[in-house]
């Protein structure tokens, strides 16, 4: 069962009660082309309440994904639903409280033409404007637009913002990325190669319309649909195929990125791993339009991109951080996960971001920047106007021997740990990275995981204790080889021994090297540049320092518990190996000269975050 | 999505009415939602039949579809054929729903022995 009191005070609830609905005869659905600058035809699909009057103005929702915006239904599933089904209760209740509800496919994508040789384009940003130009046009539009979205969609919102579109009031992003890089293609200078394969591979079949690899991947969207909807217009389908046919020129991420390394080497049309978002921040600051922007303590490093907002945008907002999988499908927090139900529900989510719409275009919109968390294990939402929050210190613990985790500065001139790399190691595919193609999340059994693995636990903690941030941890190694990678898992350990999984970070070795230069946008760890320049493989033998950030988090560590740091060097089923090839030993210093420690982000005055 | 499926297995139930005439070897189908275009090509009936109804033969089947009148007449040449169908039909939404449940809660063993279906 979800934790009532998660369900009684969480920040969706801020957004004000549920108002009643506008309207409540359901909605039509249609779709259309619509010509873009250059000539290139968007399709779009089209939700307007029924009962809406000739005079009657509305505003709009816009959606614009590259997952297909509507799809082509099997029978039966066509004669009871419609075309929009996928998204539902998203156009129901949007459509409801009285907004029209748009659904596009992005350029190269669904059933639009033109060709896409990197996600969310200048010119597949620049679409959006010309969607919104057509938008107001329409007789029922208001002249106010909207956008949200989840991952991709959440991104187009996102940058949809970068148009400066007077018609755009307020947009939401949701389990967006900041830093394409790091956030998902590598985290850590590791290359997510599970995802990128399997996004570019998804892409592939989607814009090629090939519904029959989804029966392996995506068995419901299989069992629904036999592909994207063509535009109804289209009744011979000439459209549909010229567009499909374009499609084939596409280009696809991890044909970039698979034999790279390195965050300065290029993309397609001159483009780098920075201009998707972050180099864009100055555009999306200028629109300086409301956002709410909400994530997972587990969803891959979307979560750190969340964080990343709050700390470099000026954009009035409201961020929120939970607990639950990518996109709010299940729930992920690992200290319940026998829980069934998301809190907030799908239908309570969308009101709440329904009634942000509505503060945004009809009341008084949001001014400052205010960032609602949750605290796993505490299961305590609390808000805070500054990140990290009041009270912040960092904690340092170091590695001592037995596998100790201690506060206790290591006293002995010598103590090392050799581990030689288990490359059979993994979190499975139910990880904070798979978990981008919308799986579940589950980490256990972790206990199992462990023996694998080369841990150093604590005493049990004296006192309840919060840990908020990110940690930063701080390795003296040698490798028996230059290149390799490392994992780094923060557990915890309570009374009778189960682990559970609280966070991780990633590195590749090479490049280690923390930079002095001022990063490119604001961080709260070591700055690596992942530049070829800067890289720095390592020398067999001799100790090199290996400092790095994990994933943000923030939980309650209870009294008695204990907590534990794993250390792999490989997680097979999603990180390409480092290195290809050989099984390289690695030694961990813990000694007076080079003591190996984690810093822990710890509140020490609870007081200081509000409770909600 | 998910939180239609307790109640699509009704919505198919309510919209879609089927009509058994034994003498004449046939079973009609007919929609009571107002659909937009085409109800359905023949392919489809055949591939819904192998997809939620367990169909995994060839039969020969004389499918006629009325777009006006929104109905679809399967008809068969032996009553064998005939009530392999009729008993089809008369679990194939439940079917179709537990499918969609336990895929989405992970067990996609339970669409293993669909035949290939697409083109």
């Amino acid at each position: 069962m979800t934790d009532p009191k998660a369900i009684e005070n969480n920040p969706f609830k801020e957004l004000g009660k549920i108002p009643e609905l506008r309207f409540k005869q359901g909605y039509s659905v249609h779709s259309t082309y619509i010509p873009m600058r250059d000539g290139v035809k968007i399709a779009a699909t089209i939700c307007l309440p029924n009962g809406l009057l000739p005079n009657d103005k509305i505003p709009t929702v816009l959606i614009q994904t590259r997952y297909w915006r509507a799809m082509e239904l099997r029978i039966p599933f066509r004669w009871v639903l419609d075309e929009v089904v996928t998204a539902n209760p998203d156009p129901e209740i949007t459509t409801g409280r009285g907004y029209a509800y748009i659904r596009t496919d992005v350029r190269g994508t669904g059933a639009s033409f033109g060709i896409r040789r990197i996600p969310f384009s200048e010119e597949e940003v620049k679409d959006g404007a010309d969607v919104v130009d057509w938008i107001i046009s329409q007789s029922w539009s208001d002249g106010n637009v909207v956008s949200k979205g989840i991952s991709y969609t959440g991104t187009t919102a996102e940058v949809f913002s970068t148009t400066h579109h007077p018609a755009i009031k307020a947009i939401i992003p949701g389990h967006g990325l900041w830093d394409s890089y790091t956030d998902v293609a590598y985290p850590g200078g590791c290359y997510d190669l599970a995802f990128m394969q399997m996004w570019s591979f998804l892409g592939r079949n989607l814009d090629l319309n090939n519904p029959k690899v989804f029966r392996q991947i995506m068995p419901s969207v299989w069992l629904f649909s036999k592909g994207v909807k063509p535009v109804d217009t289209d009744c011979d389908l000439k459209l549909f195929q010229d567009a499909i046919d374009k499609h084939k020129q596409n280009q696809y991420v991890h044909e970039h990125a698979l034999d790279r390394n390195y965050r300065d080497e290029p993309l397609p049309e001159g483009t780098t791993y920075d201009d998707i978002i972050f180099n864009r921040k100055s555009r999306i600051e200028e629109s300086n339009l409301p956002m709410l922007i909400w994530c997972s303590w587990y969803d891959s490093g979307y979560i750190d991109a969340a964080i990343h907002r709050f700390l470099n945008l000026s954009n009035p907002m409201m961020v929120i951080l939970g607990d639950w999988n990518h996109g709010a499908g299940f729930p992920a927090n690992q200290f319940f996960p026998k829980r069934v139900h998301v809190t907030p529900s799908p239908r309570e989510r969308i009101n709440a971001f329904m009634n942000f719409f509505d503060k945004c275009i009809y009341g008084k919109s949001i001014e400052s920047k205010i960032l609602y968390y949750y605290t796993l294990a505490e299961e305590k939402w609390k808000k805070t106007k500054i990140w990290p929050p009041k009270g912040h210190m960092y904690q340092r613990w170091y590695l001592s021997e037995n596998f100790i985790l201690s506060k206790k500065l290591p006293e002995n001139d010598v103590g090392e740990d050799d581990y030689k790399i288990n490359f059979r190691a993994t979190t499975g595919r139910l990880n904070r990275w798979w978990t981008l193609l919308a799986q579940p999340i589950d980490y256990q059994p972790r206990t199992r995981m462990d023996e694998k693995l080369l841990c150093y636990t604590s005493q049990p903690f004296e006192k309840d204790t919060e840990i908020t941030g990110q940690a930063i941890i701080c390795l003296y190694l040698a490798s028996s080889h230059e290149d390799g990678a490392i994992f780094v898992y923060f557990e915890d350990v309570d009374e009778q021994g189960n682990v559970t999984y609280i966070t991780d970070g990633e590195f590749r070795v090479i490049h280690r090297k923390v930079s002095n230069e001022e990063p490119p946008y604001k961080i709260l760890i070591p700055y690596h540049t992942y530049s070829k320049e800067d890289a720095s493989p390592l020398i067999p033998g001799e100790i090199a320092e290996l400092k790095f950030g994990l994933h943000t988090t923030s939980v309650f560590i209870r009294k008695d518990h204990r907590i534990r740091i794993a250390i792999a060097g490989a997680d097979k089923d999603t990180f390409l190996r480092y290195p290809t090839d050989g099984r390289p030993t690695i030694t961990i210093s813990r000694n007076k000269t080079n003591s190996s420690y984690i810093d822990l982000p710890i509140i020490e005055n609870k007081n200081n975050s509000q409770g909600v | 999505m998910e939180e239609l499926y307790p109640t699509l297995k009704d919505m198919l139930k309510e919209s879609i009415e089927s009509k058994i005439d034994k003498p004449n070897l046939t079973i009609y189908l007919i929609l009571k939602n107002q659909i937009k275009g085409n109800i359905a090509e023949p392919k489809e009936i055949i591939i819904m039949l192998k997809m939620f109804g367990g169909l995994r033969e060839d039969i020969p089947i004389d499918i006629g579809i009325d777009n006006e009148i929104q109905r679809i007449a399967l008809k068969f040449q032996t009553e064998a054929n005939f009530n392999k169908i009729q008993e089809i039909m008369e679990t194939i939404w439940e079917n179709t729903v537990n499918m969609l449940i336990e895929v989405t809660k992970g067990n996609f063993n339970i669409i293993n022995d669909i035949p290939d279906v697409d083109d």
